[in-house]
């Protein structure tokens, strides 16, 4: 049985004025029904990207589609007409973005927002809409809904704006859910309550969700699987535990040493050195070469491929080589 | 070990504007009326969610914003009764890093001059002086001497951070305000930043008032921890008991909400304490405990009676059921 | 540290003139103004003609007489020897008038934005009282009240039209000062006039420098309003003058107003181009294309 989404040789282009520069790269991904993956990498890795060209929300220009296929069961989004992409927006494949505050309009009350995400895709009349919708605030946790889907985003929390943006995203029971940083604004106690809702509403609907994080103790709570991104590339992919367990990729590696760990102190952290170079200045070698420890003359030479060394997917040479 | 800071009941308070044309002017009590000490050489890590009056509190030690009332007594004498040109002069010995690497340097001044004007203005030195000093603090926070005649916009988040650190240490100050350093940081660069940190306090003998949400950078960084919540301190300890023994309701429901590695979807991970809601408005907080609504052990009396902080082992708790 | 990003030091005057370059509207302004500004120099200091002499048969057309290319006004004088001889006190008049609008504009802003409170109530109820003043009508007041002299047609203008540089600058500040590098600032000890004149002017120069560039324009237009209504400087030669001199002579001949008008216009124009550009070029957003 083939995946719900399959992301497939993705390449996307953006036009700046260091010339044309490739913001992702043979990236493949594929989310199962009722499966979290988590995607995971510094910023500018090209967590974000992947998700707006599911959404097919790229910015074009200055970028572009340049190869690869996104199959929704099947159905190839790179080359449907903007017409079926707005019927699948917010039906098939919805977005919770990082920030609650400035994705929702100012000048609506909450409820009203809802419903008209609700009737754009469902025959029903305004005041079925703003009925589901209170029902809709209702389930994701929002207290006495009926008044609060009369208020306006500036008069709510942080916390109960991404309820709202939840509850609009999940209005239509999408098949596909994508939560770029959903809680990178919010405090740790309402990151949890989020987190929780999220897996609820999974449990409820049976939808994919796309969770995209730097953390990786949201990993770790969340995904069943995890992509880990660099520089525009998945340069490992698995199961959960066998990336938070068995790290193949120098990178991954790094970035679950790095975390200073609630369970002990002092010692020193682990280190990334430098920072994930510009796009622009990728060149033909392993792009976390000039921060690796273990690069030798091939990782300067030819870009490493995703493929199974041994324990899962790694894009790395000293893995293959059995160096680590 | 000598007490560096000791902050004494300090309240601060913010008047709103008027509601209404006639209205009464609003007031919010941001910080109401916090205590702790800070010991030389130790870092005392503040958390809290965002609005309970972390920065404020830590703000008003270092008087960048006034407090109502309160005593800050550092290095014996009351910071809060200095007049202006004292004040300026013990500031060499109180310095801050922010949260923001993008807002906190001046985009329009080269970064050499960012980390040189606090000895300019406090009139450190003679020229060279000051000059070798800046080469040799960009040195000791990882910057290249060479990177010293460029503007902000042309570092990294990471190294503006760098170069935040070393303005503060430009005039060898005593107490350090880490205003959640690396909350705006990739992982992998707040590693970085966190060593260098680290090794400065050890190296250079600092104290640290360390604010943070988070609660692994807390633990990796501070010997002390205190909570707070709506503007108080609900709970305050040395590291070890803090994170190993949480007498407060909110400090367990802090810890069980941080995300962590040992936590795993895969192993059927449930949250123990779970909140629910936000924190309550600070312009009207509640006669009783801040946190009765929230609160999974809450009874009448936290309603009516305010807790206070009272020793429990190790740790100082402001709770009526604690434990 | 192993940063491997090496960055090329560009300071952002420099990046914001790089910006400006490119922008092809704003370069045509340039030109435009400096061969305004040149011919305006040379008529004032070279120029050997006496605009106000009487040298040929009033209301010549342009390019019948040979060496009076562009005609003579209702008197028969040298419309040439008016616009290169004009054209400095008009500048002049605009750019002083600017100037004493950015200056009682910027101080005055900056102060009500920086302390706030009762400052600010106070200084904005005196800038709200300017604003509503008939800005023409009370130039013409003190115009008349005082002798017409460029010095005061200046000063008449700086003095309507300070508000609104106030406000935009009292909006910069109070936007500026929340910012976490002025903080720093006073945790290093800086004290507030270094603060306001050191760090958060010259953060707010941008729009403060567009505004000017407007201004500026803004300035020559109300002096030539002026003129036109027989209330400039008699004495000085300036497009305006010629302008309100021959404006009642327009139905028999056009060009002694048409070409001073051009003269504005083309100045104007130029000075908002510029100031466009110098817009988009402080605009970070902008910037990265
Ligand atoms: N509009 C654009 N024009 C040019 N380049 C772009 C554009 N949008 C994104 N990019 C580039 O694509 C790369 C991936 O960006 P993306 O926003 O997906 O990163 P990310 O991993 O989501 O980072 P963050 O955590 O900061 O959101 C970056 O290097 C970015 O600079
Ligand atoms: N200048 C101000 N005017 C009014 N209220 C303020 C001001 N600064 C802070 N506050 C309020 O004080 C409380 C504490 O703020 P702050 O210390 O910044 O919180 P934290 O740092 O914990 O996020 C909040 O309720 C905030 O809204
Ligand atoms: S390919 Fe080479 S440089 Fe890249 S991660 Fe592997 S060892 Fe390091
Ligand atoms: S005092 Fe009562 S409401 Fe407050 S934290 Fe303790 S048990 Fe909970
Ligand atoms: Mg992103
Ligand atoms: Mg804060």
């Amino acid at each position: 049985m083939s995946a719900l989404l399959e992301i497939e040789n993705l390449r996307v282009a953006f036009n700046t004025r260091h010339g044309e520069v490739t913001a992702l790269d043979s990236v493949s991904l594929t989310v199962n029904a009722g499966e979290t993956l988590g995607v995971v990498g510094e910023s500018g890795c090209g967590k974000s990207i992947t998700a707006l060209s599911v959404m097919g929300l790229i910015p074009s220009p200055p970028g572009r589609i340049a190869g690869g296929a996104i199959r929704l069961a099947g159905e190839d989004l790179t080359r449907v007409s903007e017409a079926r992409m707005r019927a699948l927006r917010g039906a098939e494949l919805a977005m919770i973005f990082q920030e609650p505050m400035t994705s929702l309009n100012p000048v609506f009350t909450v409820g009203d927002q809802i419903a008209e995400a609700i009737m754009l895709h469902q025959k029903v009349g305004h005041a079925q809409a703003f009925r589901d919708a209170v029902a809709l605030l209702d389930r994701v946790g929002i207290p006495s809904p009926d008044r609060r889907a009369r208020d306006y985003p500036h008069q709510l929390s942080g916390g109960m704006r991404q309820r709202v943006m939840i509850a609009m995203a999940v209005s239509c029971r999408p098949r596909v859910l994508i939560a770029d940083e959903p809680t990178t604004a919010l405090d740790v106690t309402v990151q949890a309550q989020i987190f929780d809702l999220l897996n609820e509403i999974q449990r409820d609907f049976g939808a994919a969700i796309i969770l995209i994080t730097h953390d990786m103790g949201a990993i770790s709570e969340m995904a069943d699987r995890v992509a880990v991104m660099y520089a525009g590339r998945v340069i490992e992919e698995a199961d959960a535990d066998d990336v938070l367990d068995h790290p193949q990729h120098p990178y991954t590696r790094g970035l679950i040493s790095c975390i200073p760990a609630l369970g002990k102190g002092d010692t020193e952290l682990r280190e990334i050195p430098g920072v994930v170079p510009p796009l622009h200045r990728l060149g033909a070698g392993c792009a976390f070469a000039e921060r690796c420890a273990h690069r030798n003359g091939r990782c300067d030479s030819g870009k490493p491929l995703l493929v199974n060394h041994g324990h899962h997917p790694a894009a790395c040479h000293a893995v293959q080589e059995g160096r680590i | 070990m000598s007490v560096l800071l000791d902050v004494q009941d300090l309240t601060v308070q913010f008047t709103l504007p008027r509601q209404g044309l006639f209205g009464p002017r609003p007031v919010l009590e941001a910080v109401r009326q916090v205590s702790f000490r800070l010991e030389q050489g130790r870092a005392l890590g503040i958390v809290g969610e965002s609005g309970s009056g972390k920065t404020t509190a830590a703000m008003a030690t270092i008087r960048l914003v006034e407090a109502a009332s309160g005593k800050v007594i550092f290095q014996g004498e009351d910071l809060l009764q200095l007049d202006d040109a004292a004040m300026r002069q013990r500031r060499r010995d109180v310095q801050l890093i922010f949260q923001d690497p993008y807002s906190s340097l001046n985009p329009r001044a080269r970064v050499a001059d960012i980390v040189r004007e606090p000895m300019d203005l406090m009139e450190i030195g003679t020229p060279e002086e000051r000059r070798a000093r800046v080469t040799d603090l960009f040195r000791l926070v990882g910057l290249r001497p060479d990177q010293l005649s460029l503007f902000p916009h042309q570092f990294s988040g990471g190294q503006r951070q760098r170069i935040s650190i070393a303005r503060a240490l430009t005039t060898n100050p005593k107490l350090l305000v880490c205003d959640e350093p690396v909350s705006a940081l990739d992982v992998a660069i707040q590693a970085q930043i966190l060593n260098l940190l680290a090794r400065l306090k050890a190296e250079l003998g600092l104290s640290y008032l360390f604010i943070s949400h988070d609660l692994g950078v807390v633990r990796h960084v501070c010997d002390d921890v205190a909570v707070m919540y709506l503007g108080k301190i609900v709970e305050m300890a040395p590291r070890e008991a803090l994170f190993d023994t949480p007498q407060h309701p909110y400090t367990q429901a802090l810890l069980s909400a941080a995300p962590s590695l040992a936590r795993r979807k895969s192993r059927g991970y449930v949250r123990p304490v779970k909140i629910s809601g936000d924190p309550p408005s600070p312009i009207n907080p509640p006669k009783g405990c801040a946190f009765v609504e929230r609160c999974p052990k809450a009874q009448d009396i936290c309603r009516r009676v305010q807790p206070l902080l009272e020793s429990r082992g190790q740790n100082r708790v402001a709770c009526h059921f604690p434990g | 540290m192993t940063d491997a990003v090496a960055f090329k030091p560009e300071s952002p005057a420099r990046e914001a003139w790089r910006m400006f370059r490119r922008n092809i509207p704003a370069m045509i302004g340039v030109v435009v103004l400096s061969i305004i500004v040149l011919a305006t120099l040379w008529g004032t200091f070279f120029f050997a003609g006496n605009p106000y002499e009487i040298v040929w048969a009033p209301h010549e057309a342009p390019g019948v007489a040979p060496e009076f290319l562009l005609g003579t006004d209702y008197l028969g004088r040298d419309i040439f020897a008016g616009l290169v001889t004009g054209g400095g006190p008009t500048l002049a008049v605009g750019a002083a008038a600017a100037a004493i609008t950015m200056v009682i504009g910027i101080s005055l802003g900056a102060l009500a934005g920086f302390y706030g409170g009762w400052v600010d109530n106070l200084l904005m109820r005196i800038t709200e009282f300017f604003q509503v003043l008939p800005t023409l009508l009370f130039a013409m007041v003190l115009v008349t009240l005082f002798s017409p002299t460029l010095t005061t047609i200046a000063l008449a203008i700086g003095v309507v039209s300070w508000p609104q540089t106030a406000r935009l600058t009292r909006a910069e500040v109070m936007k500026i000062k929340e910012l976490e590098y002025v903080t720093a600032a006073r945790a290093i000890g800086a004290k507030n006039r270094r603060i306001i004149w050191q760090v958060i002017l010259p953060n707010a120069a941008p729009p403060l420098i567009v505004s000017a560039t407007l201004t500026i324009g803004v300035a020559i237009l109300f002096e030539a309003g002026l003129s036109f209504l027989g209330l400039g400087d008699p004495n000085t030669m300036s497009w305006g003058l010629m302008i309100g001199s021959n404006r009642a002579y327009i139905l028999d001949a056009w060009w002694p107003v048409t070409f001073p008008g051009l003269a504005i216009f083309l100045t104007v124009f130029s000075v908002s181009l510029i100031g466009d550009g110098l817009n988009d070029a402080f605009n970070p957003k902008l910037r990265e294309r």
